[in-house]
């Protein structure tokens, strides 16, 4: 219980610091202007490698937040009737499926081809959040942990990599601030999870490991197909 | 930076290589209204020089087309190439609402050079050398993109598998119906219609039968938890 009310508190915080300055992402969750070519155009003097390497960046972001929707609804199948618990973890779903929400329309935006793993990512991710809420509470947040330590570091690799695409188009800024949204709000599940007891898991080390590993395979995969 | 070459000399290589692309981008758009009357060919491209404002007094010679684009068959796969690719920058510039009318309008695209395109078409599935003797990439590289610029004009959405059924569905048609147009072009836009009111019945029946596959895996899902086995 101690938990959510720091996690509401965490959130509300970062509301009102926001409400002066709105979230990125609101650009496409409560879009004022839909032709505005920042949500609606993709920047076309991108060098190959350039438009490669933003199709697979998103491609995988979309996929990652696929997964993340899907190993949160196999954590709540499981877990949500323990009343803390259960609100713990369907407050960072929600933040999932804003998440994922905004990936689909950035896939549309920036004609970027989804993976073919779409229906496995829900797949695996089902099973994951099924199995390690089976396995108890610490062990569901070892797997939050686990994943969003991945995920955290990888939207941080993006930002790096989109450093120098197209400044000049209204586009990437915005990509650019809605990643680093993301990231942030990975990060505060991650801290949650770190609160919610996840390093008191059984075999720990050994379940971050593996589900670390599984994400970096999912991860080189989705960049190619 | 290779070596033993200096600063001055690898910019003049890059400026040498961009008139060079600058040159074979002129001389392409230059050809494309030649070619109802040249053809997909290597002298459409050396007459392209004799429309510009100040023509030179003779066509390209066979020398200058190779330095540009290549020997033997490599000028009219670029020449081919290109005039796809200018078919769907139109697609793009053209207003469109639906799939239907941007599909139709690519077909009108085809109208005035549609003889020569099943020759055209053979050209580019024939590999370039050896095995194996047909080349399917370049087939489904024009359907594909084709399908994805028409789903993109519409403002499709899809995510996930719908992304590719749409588009296969739509290639699918696509080619079919260009197909059809070689043969018979005055059925073309009415084939490619009942073809497009097809597949759109087709998608509603696959997502009435997921919807009817979903609501059988809840009720079975009801049933195992009242008998209490989980």
């Amino acid at each position: 219980m101690l938990a959510v009310l720091l996690l509401r508190s965490a959130s509300a915080f970062r509301r009102t610091i926001h409400s002066a300055a709105p979230l990125a992402s609101a650009a496409y969750t409560h879009p004022i202007s839909p032709s505005d070519p920042a949500v609606s155009s993709t920047p076309d003097g991108l060098t190959v490698e350039q438009r490669r390497a933003l199709d697979a960046a998103l491609r995988i972001d979309q996929a990652g937040e696929v997964a993340a929707n899907y190993i949160y609804k196999g954590q709540f199948a499981v877990l949500g009737r323990e009343r803390a618990t259960g609100a713990l973890i369907q407050e960072m779903w929600d933040q999932e499926k804003k998440h994922l929400d905004v990936m689909n329309k950035l896939q549309v935006q920036h004609r970027v081809r989804p993976t073919v793993l779409w229906d496995a990512a829900k797949v695996a991710g089902f099973g994951l959040g099924a199995l390690t809420g089976l396995m108890g509470r610490e062990a569901a947040m070892a797997c939050t942990e686990a994943v969003e330590t991945v995920i955290g570091e990888h939207y941080d690799d993006q930002l790096k990599e989109m450093e120098d695409m197209a400044p000049s188009h209204p586009s990437m800024p915005l990509l650019k601030d809605v990643i680093r949204e993301f990231r942030d709000d990975e990060l505060e599940h991650l801290s949650i999870a770190v609160i919610n007891d996840s390093q008191k898991a059984p075999a720990h080390a050994l379940l971050s490991s593996v589900i670390g590993a599984g994400c970096m395979v999912a991860i080189e995969l989705c960049k190619r197909i | 930076m290779m070596e033993g070459s200096s600063p001055t000399s690898q910019h003049q290589m890059h400026l040498s290589r961009r008139k060079r692309l600058e040159a074979i981008q002129l001389t392409i758009q230059l050809s494309f209204p030649l070619i109802k009357e040249y053809g997909f060919s290597r002298e459409t491209l050396a007459r392209s020089v004799l429309t510009l404002p100040e023509p030179p007094s003779a066509p390209l010679s066979d020398t200058a087309v190779n330095a540009l684009f290549g020997e033997g068959d490599s000028a009219r796969r670029t020449l081919i190439n290109a005039w796809l690719d200018e078919g769907r920058a139109q697609m793009r510039l053209t207003p469109a609402e639906s799939i239907s009318e941007v599909l139709a309008g690519r077909l009108r695209y085809n109208e005035p050079v549609l003889s020569l395109l099943p020759e055209a078409f053979a050209l580019l599935a024939s590999p370039r050398s050896g095995l194996p003797p047909l080349d399917a990439r370049p087939a489904l590289r024009h359907a594909t993109t084709i399908a994805d610029d028409a789903c993109h004009i519409v403002g499709d959405a899809s995510v996930g598998h719908s992304w590719y059924t749409r588009r296969a569905s739509i290639a699918t048609v696509y080619v079919a119906a260009e197909l059809h147009q070689m043969s018979s072009p005055e059925t073309a836009l009415q084939f490619l219609g009942s073809l497009l009111r097809s597949t759109t019945t087709l998608e509603s029946a696959v997502a009435e039968t997921s919807l009817f596959a979903e609501y059988v895996a809840k009720s079975w899902k009801g049933i195992i938890k009242s008998s209490g086995m989980v």
